[in-house]
């Protein structure tokens, strides 16, 4: 873990320049721009309130502030891992020419998503007197939940954009994976919707600790439990620990097979 | 011979029976479904190929050392090695000072962003920070000669443009160790020409090692020359001696050693 942190210190530069370009690159030459930062998630979250709120009628109090208070999070989440698995891929010819640490590449993934996640904020910071909702206080408590996330999602991508060199077909079943991670957890709807002799399944979704800090601050105005906190930051770290593990362990091997 | 002169000297680099063994995998298992399949049929889908078979040598500062042999003998895997893309299967290397290599120039640019914002991507990559490189711009472009399309993106360069860019940025990385490629068959003779010059003053204060298949470029440019042939070290020289032992080399047929 020592050896991650010296990489990213000394590559601190090239890291943030690597994140900026896939952020500049992502919404290059497109009209709106970095627009699409914040309309993304507006527009998902529009089409799920109309399919959720007002034809499943889904009995809960500004649904939009509900669903996008987690649903913000797991975008970050869920893109990062996309772009994360093919991030030693796509830089394969130069990985083969020139000498760098190679766990630039996740790390500028997840980072340019947390940029994005940055900018996806603003909609809903506009939102909020919009739909006549409170700012709660317990705002200030996000940096916790955040790290937890971003910390399981440099875990994943660390995983993913190594077993994606030995076998592409990663990215594909990524995506698979994603959209059944998307249903089988709290975003949509929260816990108490499922029926109390399944939630046990429900309990090892790790998404469920690390999405719960994002809804009850944002939405309930509540802080987590400190058994909650730590839940999410230790899913964070032990994400972490193992994906990177594998990654250090075959980083040397994978340049004969991009 | 070069090597009494130069053994005061220290050395840059130091190759000690060096082995690079690929696992040459004759139809890759890229996906799933063919390692399960493999897994039941037992059948072995690789086999072992040697790209060095145990080399030596040393090169002590101020050298300029041309690598000659015929394709697939080793040559570039030499330079990955040096510049720390290879990790050697066994043997052990020693490389004191930063390496920049010019092996096809403008590997890490991307299509979409201008000529500016790669020549900071670029030189992050190759080991500068965002200060140095920010110092460096202005003799990158005086070098480079790209007028208003430095502002524009890459894809709408010219290959020539672009090796003009990659060999500015490269050669400003200041490295300790240079390794050139084969890159100078590329670009108009008037740019060879500068970058023939910039070599040569490069040379005098630093270490070059420098691949290529033209004899005249070798005897002319390098101090001494390395043979290989099919991963072996064969004759380590003079330009002139090893050139004259590459040449009856090229007469076989491949794989008659």
């Amino acid at each position: 873990m020592r050896s991650l942190i010296s990489e990213i210190v000394r590559n601190r530069e090239l890291i943030w320049a690597l994140a900026l370009k896939e952020l500049r690159v992502r919404y290059k030459r497109s009209a709106l721009g970095f627009l699409w930062a914040l309309l993304n998630p507006l527009l998902t979250m529009l089409i799920l309130t109309v399919v959720f709120s007002t034809v499943m009628r889904l009995q809960i109090d500004h649904y939009a502030i509900f669903l996008l208070s987690v649903l913000l999070p797991w975008t970050l989440f869920s893109q990062s891992l996309a772009y994360g698995v093919e991030s030693i891929v796509g830089n394969g010819e130069l990985l083969k020419k020139v000498y760098i640490a190679k766990s630039v590449f996740p790390i500028a993934a997840v980072l340019s998503n947390v940029i994005n996640f940055f900018f996806s904020l603003i909609p809903l910071v506009i939102l909020l007197p919009l739909m006549r909702f409170p700012f709660h206080w317990t705002w200030i408590y996000l940096p916790v939940p955040l790290l937890g996330l971003v910390l399981f999602a440099l875990g994943c991508s660390f995983f993913l954009a190594m077993a994606n060199v030995f076998f592409r077909d990663v990215a594909h079943i990524l995506q698979v994976v994603l959209s059944a991670w998307f249903y089988v957890s709290p975003i949509i709807y929260s816990l108490d919707f499922v029926p109390a002799r399944y939630r046990f399944f429900f309990r090892l979704n790790p998404m469920l600790y690390l999405l719960n800090g994002f809804r009850l601050s944002i939405y309930y105005g509540l802080l987590p439990s400190l058994q909650s906190a730590a839940a999410s930051l230790g899913c964070g770290a032990l994400g972490l620990v193992l994906g990177y593990a594998i990654f250090r362990r075959y980083q040397d091997t994978l340049v004969f097979y991009v | 011979m070069s090597r009494g002169r130069a053994a005061s000297r220290p050395a840059r680099l130091c190759f000690e029976n060096v082995v690079q063994r690929f696992r040459l995998i004759r139809e890759r298992p890229d996906t799933l479904r063919e390692v399960f399949t493999r897994v039941f049929r037992h059948s072995s889908h690789y086999h072992d190929f040697e790209a060095l078979k145990g080399v030596s040598f040393e090169i002590v500062d101020g050298e300029m050392v041309g690598i000659v042999g015929r394709n697939g003998s080793g040559k570039s895997t030499t330079l990955k090695i040096i510049a720390g893309v290879y990790r050697p299967t066994s043997g052990v290397v020693t490389v004191s000072g930063k390496v920049a290599a010019l092996i096809e120039l403008g590997a890490g640019f991307h299509p979409d962003l201008t000529g500016r914002e790669n020549i900071v991507l670029n030189g992050l990559l190759m080991g500068l920070s965002k200060r140095e490189i920010r110092a460096r711009e202005e003799r990158i472009l005086n070098f480079a000669e790209l007028g208003e399309f430095i502002d524009s993106p890459i894809k709408q360069y010219s290959s020539g443009m672009i090796l003009r860019l990659g060999f500015s940025i490269a050669m400003e990385v200041d490295p300790d160790i240079l390794l050139i490629d084969e890159i100078l068959a590329v670009g108009d003779v008037a740019f060879q020409q500068k970058c023939l010059a910039r070599i040569d003053d490069f040379r005098r204060r630093k270490t070059i090692v420098y691949v290529s298949h033209s004899a005249t470029s070798v005897r002319q440019l390098c101090d001494r020359a390395l043979l290989l042939h099919e991963g072996v070290l064969l004759a380590d020289g003079p330009p002139d001696e090893v050139l004259a032992a590459y040449g009856e080399i090229l007469h076989q047929p491949v794989g008659a050693t």
